[in-house]
């Protein structure tokens, strides 16, 4: 599954510790979502949406075989 | 701080000394308090939960594994040392209570805590160890095994085994 995270919140001009902020999740978590490493859950889906001003299918790209 | 603890114990009940755990258990348990209070906040998501659950499902298979090859040692070296036999059978018996629980646990969260069999479940699965824990006390009772008394081997009940092979002091 491809992500627009890092575009959009390049767009928006914030770090990765505040968009962590607002979802309420580790750097980390924000890291590995960037890179494509960790599939997040519906709720982590949707506060990181939520953090971007956006929704989950305008960020989060569903490919065949996801 | 859990560590030097854990020392101290061990080597107390070691040394037959029963005085310094409690001793230690009485100053150790408001220390620890006062840091678990000290904790404002725990940063954690789902990430670490999902690398929890890997990790302790890891580390279940890597115990299982190493205490199911030293308890097969263990119980074939018994005729050479009699203490081998239950150092052999905890092993096994704790594998099989960790395995046991992990199997409970796991179907409880999986299904059953989403049904309404959940006093059901949790019923059968008291009774479950209850038969387990009995069964274990019969197990480790010693009822039938050979006991060293004035330098010889004395049957006590009825051991389906024979008497070890090492002198008896």
């Amino acid at each position: 599954m491809k992500n627009r995270i890092r575009e959009l919140r390049t767009d928006l001009g914030i770090t990765q510790d505040e968009l962590a902020d607002r979802a309420q999740v580790r750097r980390e978590t924000i890291v590995f979502l960037e890179q494509g490493k960790y599939n997040p859950s519906l709720k982590l889906a949707h506060d990181v949406a939520l953090a971007l001003g956006g929704t989950i299918d305008e960020i989060f790209i569903f490919e065949k075989g996801d | 701080m859990v560590i030097a603890v854990s020392i101290i114990f061990s080597q107390a009940i070691y040394f037959k000394n029963y005085f310094i755990p409690i001793a230690v258990l009485a100053v150790s348990s408001p220390v620890l308090l006062y840091f678990r209070r000290s904790v404002k906040e725990i940063v954690a998501d789902e990430r670490d939960f999902v690398i929890g659950g890997k990790a302790a499902l890891i580390a279940i298979r890597i115990y299982s594994f190493l205490a199911v090859t030293a308890m097969f040692v263990f119980y074939a070296l018994r005729d050479f040392n009699p203490a081998y036999e239950p150092i052999g059978l905890t092993l096994a018996y704790s594998t099989c209570i960790l395995m046991l629980l992990y199997a409970v646990i796991f179907r409880y969260y999986n299904r059953i805590s989403f049904s309404g069999k959940r006093l059901k479940y949790s019923i059968f699965a008291l009774a479950l160890f209850l038969i387990v824990f009995v069964a274990g006390a019969r197990l480790f009772s010693g009822e039938d095994d050979w006991v060293c008394e004035n330098g010889k081997w004395i049957e006590h009940g009825h051991p389906d085994f024979a008497a070890p092979q090492v002198e008896c002091k």
